[in-house]
Formats: structure tokens, sequence, C-alpha cells
């Protein structure tokens, strides 16, 4: 089912932690809104669950207008960064409960609570308590109780946040997996960039209470639409350099940087990725620098490298070997680099 | 390395066992107080069985050793004065478990209420309610209008006085200050209060009925339920409530399912606490109540008052049959009190 947010604010007394947000989500989508702590994004996550009231704008779910809907009313099933399981209840009551709610008969819960439960593999684990099961366990429990009344919305809050790595890695295959499978509309909240570019079909970048940018997770890396988009997704983050730009020439202290462009922007900020910059001899490259160190990954080296006062991150292949502080140069192709206004963070697409 | 006696005796073997010297001086001093905390009981049931000789001329210990028992307490209670006990007893048991589960009910929804709502109310109109209240108070008692009246007329003056003023006085009360108003009446000795609640059972008569026992008992047991069950709701995690809302269920749902099973071992203490409180409580019965109502406490009571001194021998027979109820609450309740009930419910 569709999720439409209009215009949709929210103050908690004069403090205004959402701005005028407006969401699209399509039926079956995957929608992933990515945000440091406190860019607003559980709130906005919150108020379609209809657990924050809204303060302006509308909210609708499949058509239907939902704003001042109580949460048991809107169809949607939430999984919570604590999993919020009821201790006193065993895996399959928890899983049951919201089917008990709807009055439906006991043979029923127990058919389709033993169907959900085979699909996320707690099987065996029906006759337990919550405080008998392990992270990953309490989860996956999590989760059935989430999809055994079939949703018409699923709004997962950081769900994996707090599994260890490994097991993280692999509950995202999994729900990636399931949710294509399911078909369900959802939303999921997190902090984490890895989660949004895997997950996502699209992703909904927050800061500050405010949609920076709302595209495919390629897109969003490939063409942000300003500085913020630009440093926030990427590991490591995208290399910026500060200069001017003057008629379309970047100027960054003794080098300049023929950028295609004819603009001029007093304080600009130049964009690179790590891969697409190469290290060569100081001669060749079009910006010198400074090594600062080299580390070796794996499959390549991570240099380091000091630009005026900027500090750039160069992916290196991994037989690369330098001294500290030694000369070096940075070579890319002009079609790779982003161009930035400083003072208001905007892109400056070339013309 | 040799270790010496000392060391033997006090040095702990590992961080989780006591050593034997330790030992011994424990479970010496807890056998001691074991033996203090029971005596009184072992006394008072003795005491039960003693003739007035027995009591009178000095302190014997054992049964058939130090004296003869005889049931001529126990009998007196329950043979000739069977229909006054049994009627007190009914009587404690009826007022301490209506009041008990009255206050329990009511106060354990109100504090629920105060631990998850946020109440802002105005200062001006509690202010004005007091003031339209003590003003219907003065009307019966000065000028003898007809209670329900002057009731009703209170607060119908009080809504249109609110609608109208209401919005303009700023300063608002919050949550905190609700809670500390309430445990401020149970820090209110009742003695300050007795006279003013015996003349209004007075007013409407309803002196020595169990109702005004029952009402009174839940008014000022209502503070201890709502303090000590606000902490209990705090301590459940709100993701809880708010998951279970969002799997469909109603507000009052969410209180039966979730909360009351989670908080079910503070609810099985307080209601212990309030029973005991009410089973027990003296002061307030003894002015409400003259001879229909009367509960065990003033039956105790009456055991000194006679002309023939105090019975003690009839008096431990009373305090015996009364505490066996509290006991038994006690043993059925103790069970739910226990730790850990929301283990698992929140995160890895």
């Amino acid at each position: 089912m569709t999720v439409v947010l209009d215009a949709v604010s929210k103050s908690f007394g004069s403090v205004k932690v959402l701005h005028e947000l407006s969401l699209e989500v399509q039926d079956g989508e995957f929608l992933v809104l990515l945000g440091a702590s406190g860019s607003g994004k559980s709130t906005a996550l919150r108020m379609i669950a209809g657990l924050e009231t809204v303060s302006e704008g509308r909210i609708s779910i499949s058509g239907q207008d939902v704003t001042d809907a109580l949460p048991k009313n809107r169809d949607v099933a939430m999984v919570f960064q604590s999993y919020a399981l009821y201790p006193h209840k065993t895996v399959a009551e928890n899983i049951g409960y919201p089917l008990k709610i709807r009055r439906m008969n006991r043979a029923e819960i127990e058919s389709q609570v033993r169907e959900v439960a085979a699909q996320v593999r707690i099987d065996e684990l029906l006759e337990r308590y919550p405080r008998e099961l392990s992270g990953g366990q309490r989860q996956r429990v999590a989760l059935a109780r989430a999809m055994v009344r079939r949703p018409s919305v699923f709004l997962m809050d950081e769900p994996l946040s707090n599994l260890d790595a490994k097991l993280r890695g692999h509950m995202r295959a999994e729900l990636k997996h399931m949710q294509h499978e399911l078909g369900i509309t959802t939303i999921y909240v997190t902090h984490d960039q890895v989660e949004a570019m895997t997950l996502a079909h699209r992703v909904a970048l927050l800061e500050g209470g405010r949609l920076q940018q709302l595209a495919a997770p390629k897109t969003i890396y490939e063409d942000p639409e300003n500085l913020f988009v630009a440093q926030f997704i990427g590991s490591p983050p995208m290399n910026v350099a500060h200069g001017r730009l003057d008629a379309g020439t970047f100027v960054i202290g003794k080098d300049r940087v023929v950028t295609g462009g004819t603009e001029t922007v007093a304080n600009a900020v130049i964009g690179l990725r790590a891969e697409d910059c190469q290290v060569v001899p100081p001669e060749d490259g079009a910006i010198r620098a400074q090594l600062f160190a080299n580390e070796l990954i794996g499959d390549h080296t991570l240099v380091t490298a000091k630009v005026g006062d900027d500090m750039v991150s160069i992916k290196a292949p991994k037989e690369f070997e330098a001294g500290f502080d030694e000369a070096i140069g940075i070579a890319f192709a002009t079609d790779k680099l982003y161009l930035f206004d400083k003072d208001t963070g905007a892109r400056i697409r070339r013309t | 390395m040799n270790r010496s006696a000392m060391q033997w005796l006090f040095e702990p073997p590992s961080i989780r066992d006591m050593a034997p010297g330790t030992k011994v001086i424990v479970y010496a001093i807890l056998t001691f107080w074991t033996a203090f905390v029971l005596f009184p009981i072992y006394w008072v049931l003795i005491t039960s069985f003693k003739s007035a000789i027995d009591v009178n001329s000095g302190p014997v210990y054992l049964p058939f050793v130090d004296f003869q028992p005889s049931l001529h307490a126990w009998k007196e209670l329950f043979v000739f004065d069977f229909w006054d006990t049994l009627s007190a007893y009914v009587n404690s048991l009826i007022i301490a478990l209506s009041a008990t589960a009255a206050s329990v009910i009511i106060g354990s929804m109100a504090s629920y209420a105060l631990a998850r709502f946020e109440y802002q109310p105005r200062f001006g109109v509690v202010f004005m309610f007091v003031l339209v209240m003590v003003g219907a108070f003065v009307a019966v008692g000065r000028y003898g209008v007809d209670w329900r009246l002057s009731c009703a007329a209170g607060v119908a003056v009080f809504y249109f006085l609110a609608r109208a003023l209401g919005r303009h006085f700023k300063a608002r009360l919050g949550n905190g200050d609700i809670l500390f108003w309430m445990i401020s009446q149970r820090i209110l000795a009742p003695i300050v209060v007795v006279v003013p609640i015996y003349m209004m059972f007075q007013q409407v008569s309803l002196l020595d009925t169990h109702i005004a026992i029952i009402l009174t008992y839940t008014v000022i047991n209502l503070p201890i339920v709502i303090w000590l069950m606000y902490d209990f709701f705090t301590s459940i995690p709100i993701d809880l409530e708010e998951c279970a809302q969002l799997d469909g269920a109603t507000r009052f749902g969410v209180f039966w399912d979730i909360v009351l099973p989670l908080s079910r071992s503070g609810l099985a203490a307080t209601t212990l606490l309030v029973m005991i409180l009410s089973w027990n409580e003296y002061l307030l019965a003894l002015f409400l109540s003259t001879s229909r109502a009367q509960t065990m406490p003033i039956l105790v009571a009456a055991m000194n008052a006679g002309e023939r001194g105090i019975l003690w021998w009839s008096m431990s027979v009373v305090i015996i049959v009364m505490i066996i109820p509290v006991v038994i609450l006690a043993i059925i309740l103790q069970r739910y009190i226990s730790k850990g009930l929301l283990l698992g419910a929140v995160k890895g």
C-alpha cells in the first residue's frame, strides 16, 4: 500500500524537529529514512505509526487520511529497536498477540503462528520465553510478530542495531529477501548508510528535520544534491577540498583544475570519491598533496593525504608504498568531480 | 603455604563461600533473630491457653510443664460470645477485603494514568474548585441546605466558572504536583481528620455501617497504592505499550494484557500491605463503628476495658484468629512477589 506524507511537521513545544516533510512511498517499496541521531527520522516513523501526533500536514496510507487515526486503526506493524517482546508471553503468544486481539479462533492463530515462525526459522522456539532467547532470535520473533497479520505497511526502527556486526550482515540479507517475497511496503529507519544503501529501493536522507535528498541508492551516491548528502554517503566519505571557482577553473593553492564549467563562486568546494582518484607522481597530478598516512586494507591501500588544510582519502592499489610526508599528485577524470557552493551547500552543476 | 587457624576460620575460600567461622556467627545471629521475632507469637499462643492464675502469678513458659493449658478463653469467645466474635470477624473480612480491592483497583488505574499521561490542570481552576466546594460545605453545615442539593449546585457553579474563566489562568500544575498532593493526603495524620470524617458520615446517616468504613479505608489507602504502583508502572518500557497499541490493542487492552501482568509483583506487594493496614486499622474504626460494624481491632481493645481487668487470655485468642487471614494472604501473594519479570523485554 502507498504511504503519503504531505508537508508533515512536528514540533515539541517551541522546538521544530521535522520541517514540512513530503514523501510518497510506492506500493511494495522499501524506503529507508537515513540520518544521524536527531535528524527527525524516528519522529517521522513514529508519526506514520500514530505514536506521535502530527503538528502540521497530512499523512495517508493507501489513500486514506490517517493523520488523526489511532495506531490500531492504521493497519501498520512496527519492529522496535528494542524488539519490545512481551516478557510474560511465550514466543508463540507474542507472535499470536495481534491475531488474538482480532479475535481469531485458537486453531487459526496456531496455524498462522507456525507458518510465520517457520518463515523466520524460529519454529523450535515457540514455547520459550523472550528471556531465554539470544539477540538474533528475539529479533526474529519481533519480525514474525509484525509479519503475522499481513499489515499494509511495515515500519522498522533501527531493527538491526542491537545485533553484533556479523549477525547484522546476515539479518540484513534475510530482511531484504523477505521484504521482496512478501511485497509489503516497508519504511525503515537507520543511521547506518550501509544498511540504507543495501536494503533500500529509495533512500530519504534527513538532516536537522529536513529532507536532503530522496533517490535510489545509486543516484544518491553518484548524483548527490548537496554537500551534506555527498559527505554523508560513502565509506570513506567523499573527499572535499576548499578553494574558489574562477570562471570554471577551480583554484586550490597553486593548483588549478579545469572543471569544464563557466561558473564563478568565491567559496567553493570540490568533491571527489576516494575510488575516483589515482596517486601519481607530483608533476603528473591535477592537485598536489602531501602523504599523511597509508593503510593497507586488504584489497586496496587507503592513502590519506593533505591538500591545503583538507584531508583526502584515495583508494590506491594494494601494492602502493610511499613514505610519510612524501609529495604526491592526485589525478582524476574531470567528469568524476563534484562542485558545491560552500555557503549554501548546494551542488554546482556544470553547464 | 600454611594457613593459620584464624585464616581457615575467617578467610572466605572463594568469593561465593563463607569461611566456617563466619558461617557459625552468621547463623547464630540469624537463629537469635528468628527466635526474637517469633517469640511474641509463641507468647500470644500459649497465653490463649492460660488460666487467669497462670497469667497473674508470674511468667510461665512451657505448656504441660509450667502450667496446665485450658481452653476456657477459646470456649468463652467461640461458644458463649460466638455471635459477637463472628460478627466482628465477618465485619473485618468484608471491610478489609472490599477496601483493599477498591483501593488497589482504583489506585492502580490512577497511578497508571499518572505514569503515562501528562496532566496540566490550571492552578486557578483547581483553586476555584476548592473554593466552590468549601462554599458548598458551608452551605450544608451553616445554613442547613440539603447536602445533595448543595453538592449538585457546587458542581454546576464550578463547571460554569471553569468554562468562563478557566482559560485566563496561566499557571499550570504537573503530574509531579498531583502525585505529591496524593501522598500528602497520607502524610496527614488520620487523627487530624477523624472528627470531620465522623461528622460527615453522621450528616449522611452512615455511621456504624460497612460502607462508611470501606470508603474511609479506601480513601486513606489510595495514596499508598498510587505511590507504590507509580514506580512499577514507570519501570515498564514504553516500547511494550506502544507495540501493543500497534498490534491493535485498545488503551484498556494495553493496561490489561501488558501492564497488569508485568506489574503483578508490585500489585501483590501493594495488596498485601493495604490489606494489613485495613485489617489492623483501629482509630477510624473506633469512631465510625459502635456495634453493628465493629471490627476485630476494636474487639481486641475491648478486652482491656472490662470490669474484670485486662483479659490477656481472651485478647490472645482474638489476636490469633486475627492474624490467620493475613498469614494466608501473605503465603498466597508471596510467590508473585518475584524479581526479573521484565527480563527479555527489550534489548539484545
